[in-house]
């Protein structure tokens, strides 16, 4: 039981440092939100003017733009540890892997959170889609995709932060794995904003659900195995 | 030996399935020709997806003993296996654009899972193309083939769940010749090239992965030699350095 | 194209690619057995 509640602490521990240095981090975090806005702004230009086209597809580009500037989140949430040398350091403190997993993807979620939720309003506006009273069903939808994408994102990163081609490698394993992700999580924003007609916002959600345990367990089991690298 | 009779076996069997397929079974009613495809398509994403079991199990066995053998395996099995899987693909593309009259369908749930497979075995070709140091290489490839793996299931129920009410009309459906309604010629043509190609699909794992640990064995050589050079350099050093002192 | 096309497309490139890359591997093999073979002979002589 004392094992739970230390890796529960080094967990939060390691949250609480991330989170700290996202909010002191020179605007990093910021730029990146940034960039998730203009790309929604891009989106407009590629696929406008037709306001009726823009908002059919709003949901599937919200969340592109969710997931691009997630792929540039996850990866500054593991760059700082990589340039000091912090992983190898994190390798040697006998702690449990998957305590330092769960502080580093609970961090993820929430910073993911953070860009999924800010985005919601620039949606709202640049195409015309009135929330109102979806808004409850997107945040469960947003909070679903923000933790299944840390989840899987957390062990990625983990593992590309100190490759060649970095850059490059996490949106190239990452990108095939949250398809499912994706569709659900596009899904359910469709069936939320429109009035769930079908009655699927239940069946997308709980996919999300699955792809986050599934996630999670796969993140924790094998996080160990990349920080011993 | 006994793998180059496989090879011969195995060669035999494909030119026996194939002509079957292409001149003894009669084509299908409604299909035509195009339907011989489906046993070279069927049998290819057979062995797709068997190759990728191969990879990710090879690769938590590696994680659990840390033999580099299993990680060759893991390797044969990926490459064998993105082989397949594009082979997969351009079977469904071929047969597609005589039945639908499109080369893609986004409805159709295999095609578009078959699609992210071939885009989740790349990843992994190149990851372990990028790390140089054999055990950190086998380490990631095996987690990277691991999450892939229990992936796959979750992306083939929300393709099917996507599609949802968006029926593909049913002479078109590939899955047609998988009913066990299907004229028996049809099967039997099907389960025919499906064990050549599993033959072929065996042999060529087997070469893959000699030749892997050929390869790295030479490499290890090579780095022990240089290794050697250099020590024996370092020796023989200070006497030639002293004079210039 | 007519349908015996796409089918000869199809088992062309499927057949004649697995034919393609079992080629390459016995190529590779042979190579890689007489660098071996190379090896131990260099060994033998130190």
């Amino acid at each position: 039981m004392s094992d739970l509640l230390r890796g529960v602490a080094v967990a939060m521990a390691i949250a609480r440092k991330d989170a700290l240095s996202e909010l002191r981090g020179r605007q990093a975090a910021g730029s990146t939100i940034f960039f998730a806005a203009i790309v929604l702004l891009l989106f407009g230009f590629a696929l406008g003017p037709d306001s009726r086209r823009l908002s059919e597809a709003s949901p599937g580009l919200l969340w592109l733009a969710i997931v691009f500037g997630g792929l540039l989140t996850m990866a500054r949430l593991h760059q700082l540890e990589a340039d000091d040398g912090a992983f190898e350091q994190l390798a040697l403190y006998p702690v449990d892997r998957r305590a330092i997993y769960a502080g580093k993807a609970l961090a993820g979620a929430v910073a993911m959170l953070v860009l999924g939720g800010l985005l919601l309003p620039v949606v709202a506006i640049l195409y015309a889609i009135p929330i109102g009273a979806a808004w409850l069903p997107l945040l469960l939808a947003v909070v679903l995709g923000a933790i299944g994408f840390a989840a899987i994102g957390t062990a990625y990163a983990g593992l590309t932060v100190r490759m060649r081609a970095r850059e490059v490698m996490l949106p190239l394993l990452m990108l095939p794995i949250v398809a499912p992700l994706l569709l659900a999580a596009v899904k359910a924003t469709v069936a939320a904003l429109g009035g769930d007609p079908l009655g699927e916002l239940w069946s997308w959600l709980q996919l999300l659900v699955a792809f986050d345990v599934i996630m999670l367990v796969a993140g924790a089991g094998t996080y160990g195995f990349l920080l011993e690298d | 030996m006994k793998t180059r009779i496989l090879g011969f076996v195995a060669l035999a069997a494909v030119i026996g399935a194939a002509v079957n397929g292409l001149f003894v079974v009669p084509a299908d009613l409604n299909q035509g020709d195009a339907q011989r495809i489906m046993y070279v398509h069927v049998a290819s994403a057979w062995l797709a997806y068997s190759s990728f079991g191969v990879t990710a199990l090879a690769g938590l066995a590696y994680l659990i003993r840390r033999d580099l053998r299993l990680d060759a395996l893991a390797l044969a099995g990926a490459e064998v296996g993105v082989m397949f899987t594009a082979f997969a693909i351009w079977g469904g593309m071929m047969w597609g654009k005589p039945v639908w009259g499109v080369y893609w369908q986004w409805e159709d749930p295999r095609l578009t899972t078959t699609a992210l497979l071939l885009a989740l075995y790349i990843g992994y070709l190149l990851l372990r193309r990028l790390t140089d140091d054999p055990a950190r290489r086998a380490a990631r490839a095996a987690v990277v083939g691991l999450i892939a793996a229990v992936d796959i299931p979750i992306v083939h129920f929300s393709v099917i769940w996507w599609r949802g009410l968006h029926q593909g009309p049913t002479i078109g459906d590939p899955s047609r010749i998988l009913n066990p309604s299907a004229p028996l010629q049809f099967v039997l043509a099907l389960l025919a090239m499906l064990a050549a190609f599993t033959l072929v699909w065996v042999y060529l794992l087997i070469r893959r992965y000699q030749l892997a640990r050929l390869e790295w064995q030479l490499e290890e050589d090579a780095r022990r030699g240089r290794v050697r050079a250099a020590q024996q350099a370092a020796v023989s050093r200070p006497a030639v350095e002293e004079p210039a002192r | 194209m007519t349908d015996a096309g796409f089918v000869i497309a199809a088992y062309g490139v499927i057949l004649g690619g697995i034919g393609l890359y079992a080629a390459m591997l016995a190529r590779r093999l042979r190579s890689a057995r007489d660098a071996s073979r190379h090896g131990d002979e260099v060994d033998a002589e130190r």
